[in-house]
């Protein structure tokens, strides 16, 4: 059956590498296993499906090898890489109009590739750390529910759920995103990018708060649940000599005790306004510093990625191969 | 993590300005013809040995490599015995007999650069062992870069140290080269962190560009050695200004001018700079300051060096058998 459109394939060789390996217990993963992911999706494409794959060639080979290895033809983006996240955000915008997007990452892969293309038709597999937007599924049966979405004209609506974003208005600078969490800090440095030190925490804003995740949707998890379908925000105001304390999951295999100052739910749109000086995170970790007296204007929509439920596409097409 | 105070960030800044002040000097008197022998500088990478070397002090050891005088700088070299070194002076570190690759010193707790790709490791191992065996708290960190992590000797010292738990951190300088041969021509993988699970131990990655990055990387890692949880492999990714030896080298096509110019972008002390100039910790008046009064100091390094003997041809064997 012709297909409605191509598959890309995005994969993000610097996730799941980055200090919590040290400063929490969160799990190594290496580039080898990220190749065996792709090779296992695109068996997977092929099992059900001809579309023609589109894909960003990084430099650690991930999906150009397993491409070599089972002789699939396939067109990498024409985008200029230079190993950063910006390779993920152009590679989005050269993407548009595929069909479905495979990425495998982190949050901040993710993140990074909405940046690019804000409403993409996504399969998020999860090869990061603390992840709350992407999934852990077996990547065999994620290419297949790619394969059949792209092949089998289903409505994306049917099968897939509309993400909520966090638009970061920061004065004066590039506005900026994120999925699951925006987080002000009174950290001074980017440094080594993840968020450590929970005294340094001033305020945030969740899409999601699920005690069963790890990071700042645990804080809010163990607070004041929010699921990912409910069309509000979450709010924290922090303070670390607060009485009032919630233990959460911080990072992979860290519990931390935090003082909260309050928490309360906004409306989709309603605005958080920040000031600097301070460093804003993003989806976990530090990528915008705030100057002193600089403002940054945090709102939650929902017009993020259609994340595709892969169970919701292969159980809608049943087992009945191509 | 430790948050740093200021004193701590200038005490950074000034590292790196040493480093990039005093090679720089060596450079233009090993091109002028003043310095015997094969100079490997380290512009470019003083992130990487300030970032690690502000956490050690004399107790603790350090190995280095042929690119080596930048550790020695950050350990607390001083510049008229590092000069007097590399121009086979008497009052030289080695008394002139080991020059740029071969310099050592224990009242530093330096252990030597080293003429040999990938010798550092099993040094810096043996050294944790002591650690170990004498029950002290003193910490070996052996610097060597992605060429250096294809030898044998790595991955016998990585697997000692595991194995053993020692108070060791491998710190690999990763500058996309082995010598002049790009790093995907030498290994398979991108991240040389990637090998350390093979082993045991956590492998992280930062930007070795980003001296705070560095900064809380090495942190974490010397903190979790000195509480005798085991070895960490910290990758930092970099790069080298100058050729692989000397500045301008033998001027061969391996790497390209562009490629160079978008490293220098990222040039790691004016980043430190610009970011401590916004939080008003160093101005650029202070910081100008600061770089004349280092190259003043290099200058007396190296009258002292140019009026310092020769070793007497008597001492020829001293010092060379143990």
């Amino acid at each position: 059956m012709p297909s409605r459109g191509a598959v890309g394939f995005v994969a993000n060789p610097a996730s799941g590498k980055d200090i919590r390996r040290v400063t929490a217990r969160a799990s190594v993963f290496d580039n080898q296993e990220k190749s065996a992911m792709v090779r296992r999706c695109l068996i997977g494409l092929r099992a059900m499906s001809d579309a023609p794959i589109r894909y960003l060639a990084d430099a650690n080979r991930l999906v150009e090898s397993a491409l070599e290895e089972l002789g699939f033809d396939a067109d990498a983006v024409d985008v200029e890489t230079n190993g950063s996240a910006a390779d993920t955000t152009q590679a989005a915008a050269a993407l548009r109009g595929a069909g479905a997007v495979v990425t495998l990452g982190g949050d901040g892969t993710n993140r990074a590739f909405a940046k690019g293309w804000l409403d993409a038709p996504l399969i998020p597999l999860s090869t990061g750390t603390n992840n709350a937007f992407p999934v852990m599924r077996e990547a065999t049966t994620a290419g297949a529910a790619a394969g059949l979405l792209v092949s089998r004209g289903i409505p994306l609506e049917a099968v897939a759920e509309r993400a909520k974003v966090i638009h970061v208005d920061i004065d004066r600078e590039a506005a900026d995103i994120a999925l699951i969490d925006a987080v002000l800090t009174a950290d001074r440095f980017i440094g080594a990018r993840a968020l450590d030190d929970p005294g340094k925490l001033i305020a945030a804003m969740l899409t999601r708060a699920d005690p069963a995740g790890v990071g700042m949707t645990s804080i809010g998890g163990f607070t004041r649940p929010l699921a990912a379908r409910a069309d509000a925000a979450l709010i924290i105001d922090f303070d670390a000599s607060s009485p009032h304390r919630v233990v959460a999951a911080l990072a992979p295999g860290r519990f931390e005790s935090i003082g909260l100052a309050r928490t309360r739910t906004a409306e989709l749109g309603e605005p958080l306004h920040l000031t600097g000086p301070g460093v804003l995170a993003l989806d976990g970790e530090r990528e915008r510093v705030l100057g002193p007296g600089q403002a940054a204007t945090l709102r939650t929509l929902r017009d993020g990625p259609w994340v595709v439920d892969v169970r919701s596409v292969l159980t809608r097409v049943g087992c009945g191969g191509r | 993590m430790s948050t740093p105070s200021d004193d701590v960030l200038l005490d950074i800044h000034r590292r790196m300005v040493r480093i990039r002040t005093f090679e720089t000097e060596a450079g233009r008197m090993a091109e002028a013809g003043k310095i015997p022998g094969a100079l490997h500088l380290y512009v470019g990478e003083e992130a990487v040995a300030a970032g690690v070397m502000v956490h050690l002090s004399n107790e603790d050891w350090i190995t280095s490599t042929h690119r080596g005088h930048g550790h020695l700088i950050a350990k607390g070299g001083e510049f008229d015995r590092m000069f007097a070194e590399l121009f086979g002076r008497a009052t030289g570190y080695c008394r002139g007999k080991g020059g740029s690759m071969h310099i050592s010193n224990m009242d530093l707790g330096m252990l030597g650069a080293n003429g040999i790709v990938g010798a550092g490791p099993p040094i810096a191992v043996g050294a944790a062992f002591s650690t170990k065996y004498r029950n002290t708290d003193r910490v070996a960190v052996t610097f060597f870069g992605d060429g250096a992590s294809n030898e044998g000797s790595f991955h016998e010292a990585a697997n000692m140290a595991a194995l053993y738990k020692l108070p060791v951190v491998f710190v690999c300088e990763n500058n996309g080269y082995g010598e002049y041969t790009p790093q995907a021509k030498h290994q398979a993988i991108v991240d040389v962190a990637d090998r350390a699970s093979g082993y045991g131990m956590p492998g992280v990655v930062v930007d070795g560009m980003d001296a705070m990055a560095v900064y809380e990387a090495a942190d974490a890692a010397i903190e979790r050695a000195r509480a005798g949880d085991g070895p960490t492999l910290l990758e930092c990714k970099t790069y080298r200004f100058f050729d692989h030896v000397g500045v301008r080298g033998m001027g061969l096509t391996y790497r390209t001018d562009e490629e160079l110019a978008e490293w220098q972008k990222r040039d790691p002390i004016h980043m430190f700079e610009a970011r401590l100039a916004e939080l008003d910790v160093l101005s650029k008046d202070s910081a100008q300051a600061i770089h004349e009064e280092v190259l003043a100091e290099v200058r007396a390094g190296i009258e002292f060096a140019e009026a310092s003997p020769t070793p007497d041809p008597d001492t020829l064997l001293d010092d060379v058998y143990a």
